[in-house]
C-alpha cells in the first residue's frame, strides 16, 4: 500500500505537489503525464533518492518519509534499465541479495525468462533482455512497492509487448503495489487498475483508466487521453440546459446539465461516425441555417444521435485508420477505417455527414 | 572489386597538422637521446647519484599520488555529485596550481612548512621537518600536481549515471555501498589515470621541490645541477633515463587503462 499526502518534491524550479493518492495493497498504478510533468520527480521522492519539500511517503501504513531508500522496500526500475555494466546478468540480479537467499531466484528468473542469461554482460543484451533482467534485478529483494519509470519505452515491438505480459504477471504474482511512470495512455490501459493524471506538477485526476478516458476533468486530460475535440460552447438561451451551440451556432445535445453560459465539449474521434450525407436535403431543413444542426427529435432526448453536416478538410492516414478532419464549423476530427476512407472516397471538400450520442459528449467547465 | 576509401581533404589536412604537434616532442626527445650516444643507458644506471635520485623521484611521486588519493578521490567524488556552497571556490582553488608558477608554488609552500612556518615548526619537534628533505620533497609534489587527479577522478565520476546509485541504494546499499559497489568500479579506469598523470607531473616537476627541498635531489633538480655544474653531456644520461622510464611507464598503463570498453547498458541497443 502506498500512502502519498500532501507530498511536494523539488526539482531545480520546478515544484511537484501537493500531492495525495492512496493506493491498495497489490494495486498497479500508471502514472501517466506529459513530459516534464514531474513523473520522475514524485517517484523519485517515494523511492527516497530525493527528499520532498513537505508531506509524508507511507508505505504499508509506515511513515518512510525520512527512511533512507535501503530501508524502505521499495524496487525501482529505469528506462533504459540501468544494469551495472561491472557486473555479470547473476551478479546485477543478486545485488540485493544476502549470498543465502540467491537460491529464492529461480522462480524469478524463470518467470523474467532470463535463466539463459545469467552469465552474461550487460553490454550483450538486447534492450528487451535488459529490461527483463532490471525486472528480475529489483523484484529479486522481494520489495513491497515496485517503482517503474518508463519501463517499457525504450522497447519496441513484440518485444514490449512480451516485456508488458512479464511485467503484469510477475507483478500480480507477487502482490506487489506498482507505480508505474509513463506517457504512454495505451500502457496505462493495458497494465493498471487505476490512473494517476500528473500535469505541470499537480496530480489532476486519480481513477479507473476508463473513468479518465470517459470522463476527464479538465482539457488538458482530456486531450492527454486522446480527446482530440475539445470544442468551445455556450448554453442556448431559454433550453433546458441539454442543449449547447457550437461556435458556429449549430446546436448540440448533451446529457449533462449545462448551467453556466459557457462550456468545453470533449468529443472522442472514435465516437463519431461518419457517412456521406445521403438525406442532406432533409437534415438541413431540419437544422435551420448554417447547413448544420440537430436531427428531428434530437432536440427531444439523449438516446438521438447529434448529426452535424461539414465538409472534409484534410484526411491523415495512420495505417489502419484515418483521422479525417471535418470543418462543421468548428473543426471536429474523426477516426474512420482506412478501408472506410477508400469506400466513401473522403477527400479535402467531400461533404459529409457527423453522428455520435448526446452520451458521448462530456462537459467540461470552460477554462480562461 | 574492393574500392580503396578516399581521405578526405579535412582528414587529410587535420593528419598533417597533428604530425607536425607530434613531431614537435619527438625531435628533441630523438635528438636528446643521440646526443647522449649509444651506450648512455649502461652510463647513466651505473652513476649511484642517477640510480639513488632515480628511485627518490619515483617513490616521493607515488607517496605523493598515495596522500592525494586517499582525500583527493572523495572530493572528486563530491565535486561530481554534489552542488554546495562555495563549490566553484573550491574547484578554483583545486585547478590553481596548473597556472601557479612553480617555484611561486615552492616560496608559498616554504612560508608553511620551512623552518620558520607554521607547520614546520609545529611538526618539527615531532621530528618531521620539510626543508631538504623526503617529506619536502613529497609536499612540493603533491601541492603541483594534485589537480591532475582530482580533476580526472572528478570527470570520471561525473560521467556514471547518478541513478545507478539510486537504483543501488533501493537495492539495499547505504551511500558507501553504493559508492564503492557501484560507482567507483565503473570509474576506476578514470581515477587510475588520473593517479597516472599526477605520478607523471611528480616526477616532472622541478620548481617547488627546488626551493622547498633542494636536497636529497629529485631526478630534476640533479639533471639542473649537472647541467649547471658540468655541462650538457653531463646532463644528458640522467635527462635520458627518466624519459625512457616515463614513456614506457604511460605506455603500459595506457594500454592496461583502455585495453577495452566495457558495455554501459546503453550503447547496445538491439
Amino acid at each position: 500500500m502506498i500512502g502519498l499526502s500532501g507530498l511536494c518534491v523539488r526539482g531545480g524550479r520546478f515544484v511537484v505537489g501537493p500531492v495525495d493518492l492512496q493506493l491498495a495493497a497489490g494495486d498497479y498504478c500508471g502514472l501517466v503525464g506529459p513530459s516534464g510533468a514531474g513523473k520522475t520527480l514524485l517517484l523519485q521522492a517515494v523511492a527516497g533518492v530525493r527528499s520532498p519539500m513537505a508531506g509524508q511517503v507511507l508505505i504499508d501504513g509506515q511513515d518512510l518519509t525520512n527512511t533512507p531508500p535501503e530501508k524502505r522496500g521499495v524496487g525501482l526500475v529505469f528506462q533504459d534499465g540501468l544494469l551495472f555494466p561491472h557486473l555479470s546478468v547473476a551478479g546485477n540480479i543478486g545485488y540485493g541479495l544476502r549470498r543465502r537467499d540467491a537460491a529464492s531466484l529461480d522462480g524469478l528468473v524463470r518467470d523474467l525468462g532470463v535463466e539463459d542469461l545469467m552469465k552474461r554482460s550487460p553490454g550483450s543484451l538486447s534492450g528487451g533482455e535488459r529490461q527483463r533482467v532490471a525486472l528480475a534485478r529489483a523484484l529479486a529483494p522481494g520489495p513491497r512497492v515496485l517503482l517503474l519509470d518508463e519501463p517499457l519505452s525504450a522497447v519496441d515491438g513484440e518485444a514490449r509487448e512480451e516485456l508488458r505480459d512479464m511485467l503484469q504477471r510477475a507483478t500480480r504474482e507477487r502482490g506487489v503495489t506498482v507505480l508505474h511512470v509513463t506517457h504512454d495512455v495505451a500502457e496505462v490501459f493495458s497494465l493498471a487498475d487505476t490512473c494517476a493524471v500528473l500535469v505541470d506538477g499537480g496530480l489532476r485526476q486519480v481513477g479507473p483508466p476508463s473513468d479518465v478516458l470517459r470522463r476527464p476533468v479538465d482539457e488538458d486530460v482530456a486531450r492527454l487521453f486522446g480527446a482530440r475535440n475539445v470544442l468551445r460552447a455556450t448554453r442556448q438561451p431559454d433550453g433546458d440546459g441539454r442543449t449547447v451551440l457550437l461556435a458556429g451556432g449549430s446546436p448540440l445535445r448533451v446529457v449533462q446539465r449545462v448551467d453556466a453560459a459557457e462550456v468545453l465539449l470533449v468529443v472522442r474521434p472514435e465516437d463519431v461516425t461518419l457517412a456521406l450525407p445521403a438525406g442532406v436535403a432533409s437534415v438541413r431543413a431540419v437544422a435551420g441555417a448554417g447547413g448544420v444542426g440537430v436531427a428531428d427529435g434530437a432536440m427531444g432526448g439523449a438516446s438521438e444521435p447529434n448529426i452535424l453536416v461539414g465538409r472534409v478538410e484534410r484526411v491523415v492516414s495512420h495505417g489502419g485508420h484515418s483521422l479525417v478532419r471535418v470543418m462543421v464549423p468548428p473543426a471536429i476530427d474523426v477516426s474512420v477505417s482506412s478501408r472506410e476512407v477508400a469506400s466513401l472516397s473522403l477527400e479535402p471538400g467531400t461533404d459529409v455527414e457527423l453522428r455520435f450520442g448526446a452520451q458521448m459528449v462530456w462537459v467540461l467547465p470552460a477554462q480562461g | 572489386m574492393v574500392r580503396r576509401r578516399r581521405l578526405e581533404p579535412f582528414t587529410l589536412a587535420s593528419a598533417v597538422v597533428a604530425l607536425v604537434l607530434v613531431a614537435f616532442v619527438l625531435v628533441p626527445v630523438v635528438s636528446m637521446m643521440v646526443e647522449a650516444g649509444a651506450g648512455f643507458l649502461g652510463q647513466a644506471l651505473r652513476q649511484n647519484d642517477v640510480r639513488r635520485s632515480l628511485w627518490l623521484t619515483g617513490s616521493s611521486a607515488l607517496i605523493a599520488t598515495g596522500l592525494v588519493f586517499l582525500c583527493g578521490v572523495p572530493l572528486a567524488y563530491l565535486l561530481a555529485r554534489r552542488h554546495f556552497p562555495g563549490k566553484g571556490l573550491v574547484e578554483g582553488l583545486i585547478d590553481l596550481p596548473i597556472v601557479f608558477p612553480h617555484t611561486a608554488a615552492g616560496v608559498a609552500l616554504l612560508t608553511v612548512y620551512g623552518r620558520d612556518g607554521v607547520l614546520g615548526r609545529l611538526l618539527a619537534p615531532l621530528g618531521l621537518t620539510f626543508t631538504d628533505s623526503v617529506a619536502g620533497i613529497v609536499v612540493a609534489m603533491m601541492f603541483v600536481s594534485l589537480p591532475y587527479l582530482v580533476d580526472t577522478a572528478r570527470e570520471a565520476f561525473a560521467l556514471v549515471d547518478p541513478r545507478y546509485e539510486q537504483v543501488a541504494r533501493t537495492l539495499g546499499s547505504s551511500p558507501a555501498g553504493a559508492f564503492l559497489r557501484v560507482s567507483l568500479p565503473q570509474a576506476w579506469r578514470g581515477v587510475l589515470a588520473g593517479a597516472l598523470l599526477m605520478w607523471g607531473r611528480g616526477i616532472s616537476e622541478f620548481g617547488a621541490v627546488a626551493i622547498l627541498a633542494y636536497n636529497p635531489k629529485v631526478i630534476s633538480v640533479l639533471v639542473f645541477e649537472r647541467f649547471e655544474g658540468f655541462g650538457l653531456h653531463s646532463a644528458l644520461p640522467p635527462a635520458v633515463l627518466i624519459v625512457i622510464i616515463a614513456f614506457v611507464v604511460f605506455v603500459l598503463l595506457r594500454a592496461f587503462l583502455v585495453p577495452r570498453r566495457r558495455g554501459t547498458g546503453r550503447e547496445d541497443d538491439r
